[in-house]
């Protein structure tokens, strides 16, 4: 495997405590951090459970935060738009078809995730979204679409590890537990 | 501009994709994949090579791992052959064929080794796209290479075509949406209406967020108040809309609606406006947005639910909202507002209306909150997830899917034709 720059492992290290934190509150166990600069301006995790709403993902609880921050301070969409441009993503699985299209809107500059999504994922699994290029031409319309470059693997089975403690402990929350639910103790 | 027949006809007829009558309201099934003719099914070139079949196994084994078939997962490794005297022969798909302006780019470097060590000889040869939907799609493609086949194990109200009285309300909550999408004046967004088709009740309405201008209309719907099911809809705003817009030049149309959130969801760092109108955000699509209101109205009606499952909600259900669990076909009759209330799991049993076809990130929030079938009048042949660039209803590893309709109604017609004009324009 390569070696990559202490600093991303720094940082999936964080976007790992994030996922620490939802397992202990009972959620799905993906966290994420975003970088500007160095610098880590969000993070989020999951919240499904605890909002009734699935979209919840740790993403967008990120990016929800900064949209607010650089609101409040006056920032103009063409100033937010700016800002993301310099933000790379660092979260512990591959962002979902959803989350991928958000990002590609935003214009991130970059992600780097731990494990693959083979059901959801929309960064290379199921739908390759980061990718700027499609099947249809992009329009020539004044802002068209964006990519950003997708960096998988870092620190996966941190990663996964999380997830598997969370469906062995059962989800309390799926309609018909496909596993029984251990009794906590 | 023949307007005439606008707003008069309003039977209901359920027609394959490829018949749209221009006068009459039409709910079209929009399948998990573009329809073929099982004989017509569109196929990609592969790299393929003859093996001994001693070596099948350890290849598939190394291939699975260096070269997964990510986008054709229902197409076999291995094709088997009887050739002359009896004799049979292995074919081991190798990897997708990337072609470049015609050409064939050359296979991945590990396929090359693997390729060099046992001595294989390639040759390209092409496999279905698509997974068969049919038994007879599923004998056509396996004449050209063996691939895998699961028939539909569900069957979602609709699919096989709806009553007169199941039609009037979807067209009903249509325009309610529609109406939504215009309600601002001189521009147009996406709107998006969920209901609760057990008791038509309206659980959430939302538009687009993106922008500031747009005086957001959105609402969650209070306990008790079934009144909101539309059905003395005003459509005057409507009309209203609908004559500016067909009398604006094609120019102004495309200025009208360039707002749509999932029509131009890249667009919305340049909208011409002062930082301190507020109110806007480049993710708060009108899907997005109704989400999260018939969340927070579940919260609100469930406020003792607890993370666990163990406790009891019994006490603040006297308001009892209907029961959207598991929703079956018989449960529609047999909804009798029972005392036992549970926090409904996510949309389960919900419709979503959409003025337009969603967005990636809109059609697969849908498939996280669980929707069970989604309705929307225009195309989005930009970035649109159910048929026009994606297909998201027919990504099968998906772990929920709905049943997607395309409603036209009858006074579209026009606009709609500019709309398609427009976005094919970019096509």
């Amino acid at each position: 495997m390569a070696s990559y720059e202490e600093h991303t492992l720094e940082f999936m290290k964080l976007a790992l405590e994030q996922a620490k934190d939802a397992l202990a509150n009972l959620e799905v166990p993906v966290g994420c951090v975003i970088v500007e600069d160095g610098e880590v301006v969000a993070s989020g995790r999951n919240r499904t459970n605890e909002t009734s709403n699935a979209t919840r993902h740790a993403e967008m609880e990120a990016i929800d935060f900064l949209v607010e921050q650089w609101q409040k301070n006056g920032l103009s969409p063409l100033e937010v738009s700016e800002r993301f441009s310099k933000c790379i993503l660092y979260v512990t699985c591959e962002p979902c078809i959803m989350c991928a299209a958000a990002l590609s809107y935003l214009g991130i500059k970059e992600a780097y995730y731990g494990c693959a999504n083979d059901k959801f994922g929309g960064c290379g699994s199921i739908l390759s979204l980061h990718t700027s290029c499609s099947e249809l031409p992009t329009s020539g319309f004044a802002s068209s679409k964006k990519g950003f470059k997708c960096t998988a693997g870092i620190m996966a089975s941190e990663a996964v590890y999380l997830l598997r403690s969370f469906y062995e402990q059962g989800n309390p929350n799926a309609p018909k537990p496909h596993r029984p639910i251990k009794q906590r103790v | 501009m023949n307007r005439a027949t606008g707003g008069t006809a309003r039977r209901m007829k359920n027609k394959d994709e490829d018949t749209v009558a221009n006068t009459e309201s039409v709910i079209i099934h929009i399948p998990e994949k573009p329809p073929f003719l099982p004989h017509l099914q569109p196929t990609v070139k592969v790299h393929a090579a003859v093996i001994e079949p001693k070596d099948a196994n350890t290849l598939v084994r190394k291939l699975n791992q260096i070269a997964p078939l990510e986008n054709l997962r229902h197409v076999k490794r291995v094709q088997k052959k009887c050739i002359d005297g009896g004799k049979l022969q292995l074919c081991l798909l190798l990897s997708m064929a990337v072609e470049n302006d015609g050409e064939v780019d050359a296979m991945p470097y590990e396929i090359l080794e693997l390729v060099k060590s046992y001595q294989l000889s390639t040759f390209i040869t092409k496999v279905c796209k698509y997974a068969a939907t049919s038994k007879e799609e599923w004998d056509e493609q396996c004449k050209l290479w063996p691939t895998s086949y699961h028939p539909p194990t569900y069957n979602i109200s609709g699919i096989t075509g709806f009553t007169e009285e199941e039609s009037q309300s979807v067209l009903s909550f249509m325009r309610h949406a529609i109406d939504l999408s215009t309600s601002c004046v001189g521009q147009v967004v996406n709107a998006a209406v969920i209901v609760d088709p057990s008791t038509k009740q309206v659980i959430a309405s939302a538009s687009d967020w993106v922008i500031s201008s747009a005086s957001p209309a959105n609402k969650v719907s209070k306990e008790g108040s079934c009144s909101d099911y539309p059905e003395n809809l005003n459509s005057s705003n409507l009309e209203n809309q609908q004559t500016s817009l067909l009398d604006s030049s094609i120019g102004e149309f495309e200025h009208v609606i360039c707002n749509v959130g999932c029509l131009h969801p890249w667009r919305w760092a340049v909208q011409s406006l002062s930082p301190s109108s507020g109110c806007w955000h480049p993710l708060r699509h009108a899907a997005i947005v109704a989400i999260e209101h018939s969340s927070a109205r579940d919260r609100q009606l469930f406020p003792d639910y607890k993370l666990n499952g163990e406790d009891s909600i019994k006490e603040e259900c006297t308001l009892s909202p209907s029961k959207r669990q598991k929703i079956t076909d018989s449960d529609f009759q047999s909804n009798d507002h029972s005392s036992e209330s549970v926090r409904p799991y996510l949309c389960t049993g919900c419709d979503i209306y959409l003025a337009w076809e969603p967005c990636a990130m809109c059609a697969m929030a849908l498939v996280h909150q669980r929707v069970r079938r989604i309705f929307f009048s225009f195309p989005n042949s930009n970035a649109g997830a159910l048929g026009s660039v994606h297909r998201l209803q027919g990504e099968r590893s998906l772990n929920h899917h709905y049943a997607v309709f395309r409603v036209v109604l009858p006074e579209e017609v026009l606009r709609n034709k500019v709309v398609d004009a427009k976005t094919d324009g970019y096509g």
